[in-house]
């Protein structure tokens, strides 16, 4: 006892004492200012790698090796090489990059490259240095500030819902019988109460087996524009996320045109069963039209030519085939009273939920201003034309977007009279998905129940499931925090 | 422990004092060296990251980083992770610091009654005879110390903290004590929903582990027929199931059972109406369904191990019951059920577990519903699965943590007392 | 002449009973089997149980498109994985097994109920924390990562392999003990060969495992040159559902073969033999 718990007691106290001096020691040098101003000085850091994350779309079409092969060129003498950062376009920054594991610069819709603001995950960018800077539309740009003046990313397209459409499958007399405006455009693609009818003979003529516009309809990114339309907004101003505003105005009207359009589908619209089936129907003529990105397009044109080059087309005949048949419009007009069938009521314009995807420099990188070089680089005109002709996307860009027309005039006009509402930039967005397809799928199923169980007979009952849904997002966001 | 340290002479002193120097001092050469070289490896460990590591256990950090200023700042949950690291070393350094002082004591008595201290040499073979199982258990001890009890020592601290919803890293995280739970039992809304849960999950576990238990020996049973001819075959037809990965057989059933898969296809097909197996309102169709898939997943895996067992079986019990006249039922009654209950009781409760947690099957079959009367979760949603919702899905971390502490507790009694009074723990020597 | 007959309908009976559980199982295989062979990319390109056309494209771009999708180099990182992790974990499973069932050491009660109650705690919340000890530890974006956690993770489950080798005989080691055999030895040369239907259980099972997990290459891997089936399978574009199927199909494959080679291994019962010599 005399010797060996000293002896012990001693060697215990060493080691607590290693631990105290130590973990104290260690503790005040660990802190060290940082420099605060910003990370661009403007000089290209030589000689380094920068790991690029682009989406799927971009690299299947051959269009991201493009981009990196010019960029690439250009910049040889720098040394600076962009590399596909060959990572999950979904991935996560906020998770990845503070262990160094995330890519140097992110193409990613806004709302999922604002929320990383929160941790400071990106850089605030000098993007008044950026060749597009004043080609860009302030409503594009606007989806990359968080109100202190600082823009964390570059817009590179638009993402808003297209309807796609087959032209061959207008009806033969749609001139005389279809064009009420006779402005030389079919109703069906101008007006919703015109596409719900159209739809319905088409449904009725071919016995069920044949359908006019056709889409998953629980699908929130998609047929929250309808509610939109009546007044519905996803959070109140400022992105006030204790304001839930799916049941404000009139949104109930919107939902009863969701109910009426699953009328004239199949049960498919419930679930995810059009969404992912869409571009063989479309292509197959089971369907006439249905609505998704722009981005997509060549996926359409992808399913037709494979159709007609079963019908013994050659490839370049089919693709030719394709591209003329398959039509695009932006969404039609809605009635003012929300009733399809009826073909009196005044037109308003139907809202639609977009967002804008862009570049964004992750905080982790070693080379701030060579990432800052390959944004501008591929946010050029050029570019962004290239991105275009390869992907079928809209350039947020004005003067690339006015010299290609068409279907991208048609986005930037909708989303220059603001029509198009902006996903909100907000961590609290991903809240919203689960009541509302939980609602929305409830809906489209209402016109496929027996008459005994209906759930939705009218615009009261609609209204209270829509409040019922922004209680339940309210409570998603606000319970635990 | 005590005994040494009352009774130790100056060399059991020596090895408390330094790991190894009393073993030296008895002429013990090479587990000496190979203490003190412990001895100095813990200093330098403790002296190098050790100290830092327990530190930041305690503060959790204090400099908020800022990535995008270059400010490198403290991360709150790797400083608690590593915390827990450097403690596990800490004990795991007590304990070998202990056994030194007992070896350093038991020397003293062996040399005490005049033998002469023991040679490394026949240590070290009794590493393979004696003490084979410290040999065997070492390896996998350390890593369940580290890849499963960290994990869930450091979840279950993350209930005491405020990590999540805005605290995330870069944010500094800090110990809040019993703040989560006083917020979990101050939620009204909470007690409706988990008590309807909870009671559906146990229903569920209990009849999808009978299920899944009873299918399983069944087919092991039926293939085991002495008639059959190319049982290998008849038994691939489960094989088949059991090589598809789990979740692309769930992700395959769900399309099978929308609208546009063949199961209502088929059913159109011949007249009917499409059916909504999974949809909002077919809660009791999308339970059974859930059932059904998850007995289709799981049994050829239970048939396997039965077949395994049934195996094992003395030839020769069966052979004397069929002298006795015994028929085939009670054959099965005495013979083949006791063996294969004794021998799968801890299975049927590793898989009334893994079906109580089971996360999978409705977050693949049917996720993305909240039902009525339901906070924030549908009716064939399992604890696990609200537990998702309410808390990785929403980054809510400190309180998911709370409420996973709170149901492992209820289910870890549970089958703590149903492994405890099986006869597989209490009469481990029946079958030897 | 009677005995025959009632054997050939008792026959019938079992062959009919058997029909049953393999309609079951081969129903949604052969589903996904001809999906594979759909020559559209649309789940939903079928009349009823059958694609509407069918080709082997899927399975050729499987092979040979590997500019997004590098099918071969994922199954060769899986293939990796999965039989280094067999290879641990059933050593370690085993030994742990054995020696919780032959050794009566003071602690092992406790351990065992640990075990137990380990568990049962929700995996997915400690998936952070082996995420962030993987950060620590530079073992993202590495196979060997993967092989240590699922090897390490592997002995909690021994609980089925305990029962099996409390079922065999204490005898039979008692045997060799008068003979001089040490407990390695013993382990080695006799409970190890009559056990070899639970090798085989647990060679399986611990391939399988890492064969079709997802949720942890999923959280280690970043990058999609290290991704494994699964992950990959899973990353593949909504359109794609024929690749998806032909993929699906591809991958059972390893765990079919590997289950005709070991299957007499399964059934071999060795005990009664064993103790009568």
């Amino acid at each position: 006892m005399k010797r060996t718990l000293p002896a012990a007691i001693a060697n215990l106290l060493v080691i607590a004492l290693v631990i105290v001096i130590f973990s104290g020691a260690f503790s005040g040098a660990a802190e060290s200012a940082g420099e605060v101003s910003g990370r661009f000085d403007g000089v290209l850091e030589e000689n380094t790698t920068l790991r690029i994350l682009e989406n799927d779309t971009a690299i299947k079409q051959g269009y991201f090796d493009a981009l990196l092969t010019a960029f690439n060129a250009q910049y040889a003498a720098q040394g600076i090489t962009a590399v596909d950062a060959n990572m999950d376009s979904y991935l996560d920054l906020e998770q990845d990059g503070p262990y160094g594991y995330g890519p140097d610069v992110i193409y990613q819709a806004n709302d999922q490259v604002m929320k990383y603001t929160d941790g400071n995950h990106i850089l605030p960018l000098p993007v008044e240095q950026l060749d597009c800077y004043a080609q860009t539309a302030q409503t594009a740009w606007d989806a990359y500030t968080i109100g202190d003046g600082q823009y964390y990313g570059v817009p590179v397209n638009v993402q808003a819902p297209v309807l796609y459409y087959r032209k061959d499958l207008l009806p033969a007399n749609w001139e005389t019988d279809w064009d009420d405006d006779s402005n030389g455009t079919p109703d069906m693609l101008e007006d919703w109460g015109a596409m719900y009818r159209f739809s319905q003979q088409i449904k009725t003529e071919s016995g069920g087996t044949k359908f006019g516009y056709m889409k998953s309809l629980y699908d929130t990114y998609f047929a929250s524009g309808y509610l939109f339309s009546y007044g519905a907004y996803v959070f109140g101003p400022n992105n006030d996320t204790s304001d839930v505003g799916f049941a404000a105005g009139n949104a109930e009207i919107g939902a009863g045109v969701i109910r009426q359009l699953a009328g004239v589908m199949n049960e498919g619209c419930i679930d995810d069963t059009i969404t992912v089936d869409c571009y063989s129907r479309l292509a197959s003529g089971e369907y006439f039209a249905t609505m998704t990105t722009p981005d997509l397009y060549t996926m359409f044109i992808r399913e037709l030519q494979l159709v007609y080059t079963a019908e013994g087309l050659s490839e370049e005949d089919a693709l030719a085939k394709a591209a003329e048949n398959l039509g695009t419009a932006t969404v039609p007009a809605l009635p003012e009273n929300g009733d399809l069938s009826d073909e009196t009521s005044p037109l308003i314009p139907c809202k639609a939920m977009g967002g804008i995807n862009g570049y964004a420099i992750s905080s982790y990188t070693k080379a701030p201003d060579a990432c800052l070089a390959f944004i501008d680089f591929a946010t050029s005109f050029e570019m962004l034309l290239t991105r275009n002709e390869m992907l079928g996307i809209v350039p947020a860009r004005s003067d690339a977007a006015n010299s290609v027309g068409g279907l991208t005039g048609m986005v930037n006009q909708i989303l220059g009279e603001g029509n198009l509402v902006i996903m909100p930039s907000s961590r609290a967005l991903q809240q919203v998905w689960t009541p509302m397809e939980t609602l929305l799928s409830d809906i489209a199923k209402d016109p496929f129940r027996p008459e005994s169980e209906i759930k939705y007979p009218d615009l009261p009952s609609l209204k209270a499931g829509l409040e019922k849904a922004d209680q339940q997002i309210y409570d998603a966001i606000w319970t635990l925090s | 422990m005590l005994e040494a340290l009352r009774q130790g002479d100056r060399r059991v002193a020596a090895s408390a004092a330094i790991m190894g120097l009393g073993q030296l001092l008895h002429g013990q050469i090479a587990k000496g060296l190979l203490l003190i070289a412990l001895q100095l490896s813990a200093v330098a460990f403790f002296v190098l990251t050790g100290g830092k590591m327990l530190l930041g256990f305690v503060t959790l950090g204090s400099v908020k980083a800022n990535p995008a200023m270059g400010i490198e700042g403290d991360n709150s949950v790797i400083l608690l992770i590593m915390g827990i690291f450097g403690i596990i070393v800490l004990l795991l350094y007590i304990l070998i610091w202990r056994a030194n002082i007992k070896d350093c004591y038991n020397t003293q008595k062996r040399v005490a009654k005049g033998a002469a201290p023991e040679k490394f040499k026949a240590e070290l073979s009794s590493l393979l005879d004696k003490n084979f199982y410290k040999t065997a258990l070492f390896l996998p001890i350390l890593g369940v110390c580290v890849f499963t009890v960290l994990p869930i020592v450091f979840m279950i601290l993350i209930a005491f903290t405020d990590y999540g919803g805005a605290v995330i890293p870069p944010e500094l995280v800090s110990w809040t004590g019993l703040d989560s739970f006083r917020k979990i039992l101050s939620l009204g809304q909470f007690a409706p929903t988990f008590f309807k849960i909870l009671g559906w999950n146990f229903v569920w576990a209990l009849l999808s582990t009978a299920l899944n238990y009873l299918g399983g020996l069944g087919l092991a049973l039926l293939y085991n027929k002495k008639r059959i001819r190319a049982r290998a075959v008849w038994r691939g037809f489960p094989i088949l199931a059991y090589a598809i990965p789990g979740f692309i057989s769930l992700l395959a059933f769900k399309f099978m059972f929308s609208y546009g898969g063949p199961i209502n296809q088929m059913i159109t097909g011949a007249g009917g109406t499409a059916i909504g197996f999974l949809d909002l309102d077919a809660k009791w169709t999308a339970r059974a369904i859930g059932l059904f898939v998850n007995a289709w997943i799981t049994v050829p895996t239970t048939m396997l191990l039965a077949t395994g067992i049934l195996s094992n079986i003395d030839e020769s019990l069966y052979e004397a019951s069929r002298i006795d006249g015994a028929s085939r039922w009670v054959q099965f009654k005495k013979i083949t059920l006791p063996f294969v209950l004794f021998a799968t009781t801890p299975v049927l409760i590793s898989q009334f577990i893994g079906n109580f947690n089971n996360f999978g099957i409705f977050y693949f079959l049917r996720g993305g519903l909240y039902v009525d009367n339901y906070f924030l979760a549908s009716d064939t949603d399992l604890l696990i699965n609200w537990l998702y919702n309410l808390s990785i899905d929403n980054n809510y971390y400190a309180i998911g943590a709370a409420i996973s502490l709170i149901i492992f507790i209820i289910t870890s009694i549970i089958s703590l007392a149903v492994y405890v009074l099986s006869p597989s723990y209490k009469q481990e020597e029946t079958f030897r | 002449m009677n005995q025959k007959l009632r054997r050939l309908g008792s026959n019938t009976a079992t062959y009919l009973v058997l029909l049953i559980p393999s309609i079951i199982f081969l129903f949604p295989c052969l589903w996904l089997i001809l999906a594979s062979f759909s020559s559209s990319g649309s789940i939903y390109s079928f009349d009823g149980f059958f694609p509407t056309s069918f080709s082997l494209g899927s399975f050729k771009a499987l092979f040979t498109d590997t500019v997004m999708y590098d099918y071969p180099e994922w199954f060769k990182n899986t293939l990796f994985i999965a039989v280094m992790s067999c290879l641990l974990s059933t050593i370690l499973v085993i030994l742990t097994a054995y020696v919780m069932s032959r050794f009566h050491f003071r602690s092992r009660k406790a351990l065992m109920k640990t075990t137990l109650v380990l568990g049962m705690f929700p995996s997915f919340m400690s998936m952070v924390a082996v995420y962030l000890l993987c950060t620590q530890f530079g073992l993202i974006n590495s196979s060997w990562g993967l092989i240590l956690i699922y090897s390490a993770g592997a002995p909690t489950g021994y609980m089925v392999q305990k029962g099996f080798f409390d079922t065999i005989p204490s005898a039979i080691d008692e045997a060799a003990r008068i003979d001089g055999a040490n407990n390695f030895t013993i382990f080695r040369k006799i409970t190890l060969p009559l056990s070899m239907p639970m090798v085989v259980y647990t060679a399986l099972t611990s391939f399988t495992w890492p064969w079709s997990d997802f949720i942890l290459p999923k959280l280690l891997l970043k990058e999609k040159s290290l991704y494994t089936v699964a992950v990959g399978l899973m990353s593949l574009g909504e359109t794609e559902f024929a690749r998806f199927a032909a993929g699906s199909v591809f991958i059972a494959v390893p765990i079919v073969i590997l289950y005709f080679c070991l299957t007499r291994f399964l059934v071999s019962g060795l005990t009664a033999g064993a103790v009568k010599s």
